[in-house]
């Protein structure tokens, strides 16, 4: 399991979160941002994160992750697009248009409950 | 009168990364101020890593003063065989870990006379995924593919192809064997980082090994890039 690439990651965002977390709250929501340059699969970084965080102080938040997509830019026709993945052929025929994308990795929200009176 | 839970949603922005990215700063700023070019070598189980730095050490001899650390999962036969040709090698076992983190070169560091030395090279962890996104402190990242695992392998990584300051292509010897077509490659790499130098090489044959070393020399010299990454 450790071995999975986004199992790393998975870590040291639960280790951001923790140090985050008021220590009256409980953790109930992850969001975070991802570029595609990064190459992390959503789903194998949810489950990582269900792996990493089962039975510490944010066992149950849910993770939240805003993949970025690729743009995609032709430089026969000019047009400018997304795309999950990077390597496409544009509609105007050009086989290899230029992919780029982020690749930020960005802890961007938590969602906290706390008791009141 | 009973409790209400409230939720509050914490706006932040902050890298996920940033405890790695932080020791990284500091590696780099040390050897920095020591004048030392760093090679971060990122390429696949079998691509040839410890080869070419076998090959590089050898010929650097009598010209550079280079130190290497080299990750592995396990077993510490890269680091013997790269003792033939340098004083200083540090072995770092990360045992299950798939690539180095900035603190396992911050304390590998320690285990170095980095008064003798004026070049460093990473040997990274056999992956062409986890390695890219974790900084080590280093001057350069080096993508490291060969002939053997096929054409498209560049396409298929892209995150170590853009985040690369060289990519070099090992086993060229071996290109009248196989089905590479080394313009499918080289068109793939251009189309994700079209400024980035590529040099064909073969660390068993010495092919383009001197392209190799006037890189790193010229990239040394020059300081390239620390400062931007």
């Amino acid at each position: 399991m450790r071995g999975v690439h986004e199992f790393s990651i998975a870590e040291a965002l639960v280790a951001q979160v923790q140090r985050h977390a008021p220590p009256s709250g409980r953790v109930r929501e992850v969001e975070i941002c991802v570029g595609a340059l990064r190459g992390l699969e959503p789903d194998a970084l949810r489950m990582s994160w269900e792996a990493v965080t089962h039975g510490t102080s944010i066992d149950g938040a849910i993770l939240h992750v805003d993949l970025r997509p690729w743009t995609i830019t032709c430089s026969s026709c000019g047009r400018t697009w997304t795309s999950p993945v990077p390597f496409v052929a544009c509609a105007c025929g050009d086989p290899a248009p230029r992919p780029t994308a982020g690749d930020e990795l960005d802890l961007v929200s938590l969602t906290v409950e706390t008791e009141e009176d | 009168m009973a409790e209400a839970a409230r939720t509050t949603r914490i706006p932040l922005v902050e890298r996920v990364l940033e405890a790695n990215d932080e020791v990284a700063a500091a590696n780099r700023a040390q050897l920095e101020r020591r004048g030392i070019f760093s090679v971060d070598l990122i390429g696949a189980p079998g691509s040839g890593k410890t080869a070419l730095l076998e090959a590089t050490l050898r010929a650097l001899r009598g010209r550079r003063q280079p130190a290497v650390l080299v990750g592995d999962l396990a077993t510490r036969r890269d680091g013997d065989r790269l003792a033939r040709w340098c004083d200083q090698v540090v072995q770092i076992s990360t045992g299950q870990g798939c690539h180095l983190e900035a603190n396992q070169v911050r304390d590998a560091l320690a285990e170095i006379d980095l008064d003798a030395v004026d070049l460093l090279f990473i040997e990274n962890v056999g992956n062409l995924i986890c390695p890219v996104g974790f900084d080590l402190g280093q001057s350069a990242k080096v993508g490291l593919f060969s002939t053997a695992e096929g054409e498209d392998k560049a396409a298929k990584h892209p995150y170590l192809v853009e985040a690369a300051d060289l990519i070099l292509l090992n086993k060229v010897d071996l290109l009248p064997y196989l089905a590479f077509d080394r313009s499918f490659f080289e068109a793939d790499v251009r189309l994700l980082n079209p400024r980035v130098p590529i040099l064909g090489v073969s660390a068993t044959t010495g092919e383009g090994l001197e392209a190799w070393l006037a890189w790193l020399e010229r990239a040394a010299r020059s300081g390239l890039p620390a400062s931007t990454d």
